[in-house]
């Protein structure tokens, strides 16, 4: 055996993976050869030293502070990998709050009384009540949103009432367009239904 | 039945931070005594493995179950320290001889591991000696080295960790031995 092949077969022993024949065979070498002898003693020496170097721990609270230094939770990513999953339902959720918060936002700022049309030098105000005075003629289209109407004279446009009526017109009234009440609860109504087929639909 | 880390594993994916306290607890000394003999300093060491158990923590959900736990965790540690050094090397450039100092590295030029710290704990001269031995191999090796030796995972749980083949590990085993043997034999 020459030399050279013989130090790997060194290595390949001391990684315990030299086969029983290459032993033997290694053994015939060094026992022949003092210069690989001491060359295998000595690596036998470096990896006895390596290996019984302490092992060395960790401080005592690390784990501590590797427990702290954690994102405080997973449940955000339990979140939004829900989301993913169900995306129809989410968009729909979303959908219903954001329409939700604007009809409610819409409800609240609208319940004081207020009139427009191009022409309100005409008309008079009595309480929550807009009234069009017999004799007096009003041009162009009114609308009237939380209140009543009440029209006496003359009305040359559409008359549009949200949240209110329109009390009986008198006979000495004329409205030239169209009378339109749109009652605004209604559509509250149909939200509340709709949203309870929601709730059956998706549970809740 | 999983092993034991695949079911920690798990549950702590789920949300159970106890079950993740128990892998902190299941590997915190065995990262802390790789990064040490990979970068030779304390503190890197802790920061290292502080770094290795969050990218675990944040990763839980790409770990593959085919895989050992500890080939997993292993390999995210060691590639930390392996960067961490080869950032140290470019800045101190540790392995070039330098011209005005006959025979002193880089390593040599340090503040002496004798002075700091760092090896107040040694008890004798022997794991000094052995300590700056480790300290000196090549990236390359000291890995192989580290993983083998003071870890004691076999030759092919190295390959796994390190995504090389056998041969290669076994190539840098023994040269990583030579490398030793050469840095010791006449000092012990």
């Amino acid at each position: 055996m020459k030399c050279n092949v013989a130090v790997v077969f060194m290595h390949d022993y001391l990684d315990g993976d030299l086969a029983r024949e290459d032993t033997l065979q290694l053994q015939q070498h060094l026992k022949h050869c003092p210069a690989c002898l001491s060359r295998y003693e000595s690596l036998e020496r470096t990896d006895a030293f390596v290996k019984a170097m302490p092992m060395e721990k960790a401080p005592d609270n690390l784990s501590y502070r590797i427990m702290k230094s954690l994102p405080s939770s997973r449940r955000p990513a339990a979140w939004t990998s829900w989301v993913r999953r169900h995306p129809a339902v989410s968009a729909a959720a979303i959908f219903m709050v954001v329409m939700l918060s604007s009809f409610v936002s819409m409800w609240n700022q609208s319940q004081e009384l207020s009139v427009s049309g191009p022409d309100l030098e005409h008309v008079v105000f009595e309480g929550r009540t807009v009234i069009v005075p017999a004799g007096q003629k009003v041009t162009g289209d009114l609308t009237v949103v939380n209140g009543d109407v009440q029209v006496l004279g003359d009305l040359e446009g559409n008359l549009t009432v949200i949240d209110g009526s329109v009390k009986p017109l008198a006979s000495t009234a004329h409205i030239a367009g169209q009378v339109k009440t749109i009652d605004r609860a209604v559509d509250w109504f149909w939200y509340k239904v709709s949203s309870y087929f929601g709730t059956l639909a998706y549970g809740s | 039945m999983k092993p034991l880390e695949t079911r920690l594993a798990r549950l702590a994916l789920k949300g159970d931070q106890r079950a993740f306290a128990e892998i902190v607890d299941l590997y915190k000394d065995k990262l802390y005594h790789l990064a040490y003999r990979m970068t030779g300093n304390r503190q890197e060491a802790e920061d290292v493995v502080q770094e290795t158990f969050l990218r675990v923590y944040k990763n839980l959900d790409r770990y593959d179950e085919n895989q050992k736990f500890s080939t997993w965790i292993y390999r995210i540690a060691t590639n930390l320290c392996i960067d961490r050094l080869r950032k140290r090397k470019a800045i101190y450039s540790l392995d070039a001889e330098s011209s005005d100092h006959e025979g002193l590295d880089g390593y040599a030029m340090l503040p002496s591991d004798g002075r700091t710290p760092e090896s107040e704990l040694l008890l004798s001269e022997t794991q000094r000696l052995i300590h700056e031995a480790i300290a000196t191999l090549p990236v390359k090796y000291k890995s192989v080295m580290i993983l083998r030796y003071l870890q004691e995972l076999s030759l092919q749980e190295i390959s796994d960790v390190l995504d090389m083949p056998v041969t290669t590990v076994k190539t840098r085993v023994h040269r990583g031995r030579e490398f030793l043997r050469r840095k010791l034999e006449h000092k012990l």
